[in-house]
Parts: structure tokens; sequence; C-alpha cells
């Protein structure tokens, strides 16, 4: 079950950098690395709550379920 | 890490050491023994720690030989069994256990003990069947002993290195989870 993350795409609409992200949503560069690389086997609902506050979006936009397979940022 | 662990743990790996050090002395031993009596054959009277085959080799070459193979085989699996341990305790970070490394030791180590104790067994019984063709096994009973504790040892650790591999994949996906 393929789910896509769309951190960098979220994060690049807002113009926002990788180190600010990590500033506002408190969570260290490495995490949020794993977590836009599509690496992470899991997401806490406070990790989703805080960068969706500093995104100001919804966790729809960060997670999409794709069946395709192939992508990068795919967690399965 | 408590204190007394740290203290444990060290206790462990110089324990380990000591009886490493004592095991490769005995293999190493049989081994030239071994070596020495294929040339001279006096030397089956006086092997390691005064055992003596003379009996075994004169009667028959090829028991001796057979015998002789277990012993060895046992000494240097015990011998590697310990280098295991030595490479686990010595890899082991007690902030950190649940590596692939140390599950893979550990299951190395339920391996080796296994093996063991099957090769344990087998020249039990072999050296039982020898007895009743009138060979005098009598001083081998000492290198296999131990052979259904080794066995059961074997099981116990390769239940361990089950949850441990368990371990593992918990530690990772918590690694994993941001």
């Amino acid at each position: 079950m393929p789910i896509i993350v769309n951190l960098d795409v979220m994060m690049a609409r807002r113009k926002i950098s990788l180190n600010e992200l990590s500033e506002k949503v408190d969570l260290t560069l490495s995490n949020l690395s794993i977590l836009k690389t599509g690496k992470a086997k899991a997401i806490r609902f406070t990790t989703l709550d805080a960068i969706c506050k500093a995104l100001d979006c919804q966790p729809g936009d960060i997670l999409e379920y794709r069946e395709d397979a192939g992508n990068p940022n795919l967690v399965t | 890490m408590s204190k007394s662990n740290k203290f444990v743990f060290q206790a462990l790996n110089v324990v380990s050491w000591i009886i490493f050090v004592g095991l490769c002395i005995e293999a190493g031993a049989l081994v030239v023994n071994f070596v020495f009596s294929l040339f001279d054959p006096e030397m089956v009277k006086n092997l390691y720690e005064k055992l003596d085959l003379s009996q075994m080799y004169n009667l028959n070459k090829w028991a001796y030989f057979g015998m002789y193979s277990f012993i060895l085989t046992i000494s240097v699996l015990k011998a590697y069994l310990f280098y295991v341990v030595i490479v686990l305790l010595m890899k082991l970070d007690l902030e950190k256990p649940f590596s692939s490394s140390a599950s893979g030791q550990i299951t190395k180590i339920s391996y080796v003990t296994l093996s063991i104790g099957i090769i344990s067994y087998i020249a039990r019984q072999t050296a039982m069947g020898l007895m009743h063709h009138g060979f005098d096994t009598a001083p081998l009973g000492k290198f296999w002993a131990d052979s259904k504790a080794f066995i059961l040892m074997a099981a116990v650790v390769y239940v361990i290195a089950t949850i441990f591999k368990r371990g593992v994949q918990l530690q990772d996906e918590n690694d994993l989870t941001v």
C-alpha cells in the first residue's frame, strides 16, 4: 500500500526551507529528512499536527495514496 | 546503564576471554598431538592431559582417527563458540542493544551450540558402540559428557535469538517513526 509523502511539494509552495520547518515543528533535520525522502515507517499525530500548523495545510496535502509503485517518496 | 550492569558485562567479557584462551590452548594442543601421533605412534600413549588411546590405536587405527576427529571438532567448535560470544560482547551496546549484528551473533551462537550438542551426542553413541566391540573409550567420556546440555542450551539461545530479531524490527520501526 504505497503512501506518498508530499512534504517537499508543500514546503516549496509555502517557500519554507527544511531548517526553518525543523525549527518550527521542533524536529531534528535528520527526522525531517527521513520523512521527506519517504523512508519513514510511521508518523506521529503530534508530528503531523505540528507540520500542518507550520505549513498551514491539511494532512491530505502532505500524505497521498497512490497504487502505482516505483516512486522514491513511497512509504510502504 | 547502571554501574552494576556495566560491571557484570566487563566481568563477563574477562571471563569469556579467559575461557576462549583456555579452549584455544586445548584445541591447539589436541591438533599438535594429532599431527605428532601421525608421525610417531608412540605419542598415542601420552596425548593431551595424559589421554592414552594406545589400546584403540592398536586395535583399529580408523577407530582412533574417527574418535580423535570427534574430539578435535568439538574442541574447535567450543573455541569458536566463545570467539562468537566475545565478538557479541564487544559489539553489544547496552544503550541500544537491538542491532542486526548482535541478533546475527546470537543466532550464530545457537547454531554453533546445536552443532556441538549433536556432534557430542553422535560421538558419545559411537563411543558406546565401540565399547561393545572391546575398545576402551572410557577416557574419552569427558569430551562429550554434556551433549544434552548443549542441545538444550541451543534451544534456549535460539528462542532468545528469535525474540531479539523481533526486538531489532521494533527498534528499526521506532527509529523510523517521525
